[in-house]
């Protein structure tokens, strides 16, 4: 339940709790729009590579995206 | 049971707010075709095909399709590929051009209304020896003025070892469930930053049916732990440092219950050379500790539980440097590339099963974007 109370609190400090958090207004967002301040400015090569390091290391997570599974690991 | 208690209670908290924005969803394709090649006499050619559909204001379908057409699979025998497989007995057809072709469909549905988007979606994936099956699900909700995103991605596999010769494994199964969480956090128009927590949990036949330990006075398959747990968290940052050039970083550790644990550093700068073409350069390092049931080459008795020579199992570091290109053309299509080379260092199991000292790769990506 600890979990469960630790998420919710997150999710209730970030759902509005803090006009701190808004740091960037709509019309400032001009940047985040170009490829190079992408956090995976080429999304074929993060599938691939994400795929790679899984078969050819023993780490795997802290992507949030989905790799399934295959018989080379 | 607490933490499926968990995940739908903060699914159902997110989800009630349900608004109606304007949906971020188009309609978009890609053809791509990727290599992968290393000396451990393994090559893979992947042509890749996505296919984006919105069939109303908030939602779209989609579909991804990857064929891995492979040499050198898990079917030849290590440094030995040449010969017929002294345990397996595994030889590659004459008549064939590749060892193995994989057959990795994915399909989804996107629910996105601009501050919500859920995405559910189910993969399959089809080798010789091997059937993948995976369902996943994902919900991101922004908050703040779209300053702040909350992410959670769900995925369970449920796999099916089928050796390629007449061996019964100990289970034939292979099930991974994974979970993450993630924020990402707008610091100022020039910087934002990622944090993401990832925990996996595996279970079955957890090892290679065909690796099997290289001593005369043993004959045994490799055995490891039928279940292993794991966690991650991970923290990423874009920060442009002026109009042209732009800096992508993260780092991630990892753990486990097999005490396996690793550090990764990844650093990219990418410069705009002109409107429509940006490059740069990015190197990652990679450093990971042995599983606590390894051991040296040679040393494995009969009385041994688990038998690993995998040398992921063992310590090792990586290095990789790369190149990225991103072309947009004048009608909005962009064209990406990128290659990369991989190194890892000197590794005593590494030479056993490969016969080099390390393993060197080269990986490629070639990809034409488009709205239709």
């Amino acid at each position: 339940m600890k979990s469960l109370y630790f998420i919710l609190g997150v999710v209730l400090f970030l759902s509005g709790c803090s006009e701190h958090l808004v740091r960037v207004m709509p019309y400032e967002k001009e940047y985040f729009a170009q490829d190079k301040m992408s956090l995976s400015p080429i999304g074929e090569r993060a599938e691939q590579e994400g795929h790679i390091f899984l078969i050819r290391e023993a780490s795997a997570g802290g992507d949030s995206s989905f790799q399934g599974g295959c018989g080379c690991r | 049971m607490s933490l499926m208690k968990v995940l739908l209670s903060l699914m159902a908290i997110a989800l009630l707010p349900l608004s109606s924005f304007a949906s971020n969803l188009k309609d978009s394709a890609s053809v791509g075709f990727n290599s992968y090649s290393d000396t451990g006499d393994v090559q893979v050619y992947s042509p890749t095909l996505s296919l984006f559909k919105k069939v109303s204001t908030h939602w779209m379908v989609g579909f991804k399709m990857r064929i891995d057409a492979i040499t050198a699979a898990s079917i030849t025998n290590g440094a030995n590929g040449g010969q017929v497989d002294v345990v397996t007995g595994a030889s590659k057809s004459e008549d064939d051009l590749f060892d193995d072709v994989r057959y990795a469909p994915t399909a989804m549905v996107t629910y996105d209304d601009g501050d919500n988007t859920f995405t559910m979606g189910g993969y399959y994936s089809s080798e010789v020896d091997y059937e993948g099956k995976a369902i996943f699900g994902n919900y991101v909700r922004q908050l703040n003025e779209q300053n702040t995103a909350l992410g959670i991605g769900v995925s369970q596999s449920f796999d099916i070892w089928k050796p390629v010769f007449d061996r019964a494994l100990p289970k034939d199964n292979r099930n991974e469930t994974k979970l993450d969480l993630s924020i990402n956090q707008l610091i100022t128009p020039k910087f934002s930053l990622q944090a993401v927590y990832s925990y996996m949990y595996s279970e079955g036949f957890l090892s290679s049916p065909y690796h099997y330990v290289p001593q005369n006075d043993i004959a045994k398959f490799e055995n490891y732990p039928d279940k292993r747990t794991g966690q991650a968290v991970a923290f990423k940052g874009v920060y442009l440092l002026n109009r042209d050039n732009a800096m992508n970083f993260s780092y991630r550790y990892y753990t486990d219950d097999w005490d396996i644990s690793s550090h990764t550093v990844n650093v990219e700068e990418l410069h705009d050379f002109s409107r429509n073409f940006t490059s740069g350069l990015r190197l990652r390092y990679y450093t990971q500790t042995k599983s606590n049931f390894v051991k040296d080459v040679g040393t494995y008795t009969l009385n041994d539980k688990y038998f690993a020579v995998d040398y992921r199992m063992s310590a090792f570091d990586s290095y990789t440097i790369g190149i990225p290109i991103i072309h947009k053309m004048k009608d909005g299509d962009k064209v990406t590339a990128s290659i990369d080379y991989y190194q890892t260092t000197d590794n005593d199991y590494i030479k056993q099963w490969y016969g080099v000292d390390n393993l060197q790769a080269i990986f490629t990506t070639l990809t034409y974007e488009f709205d239709y």
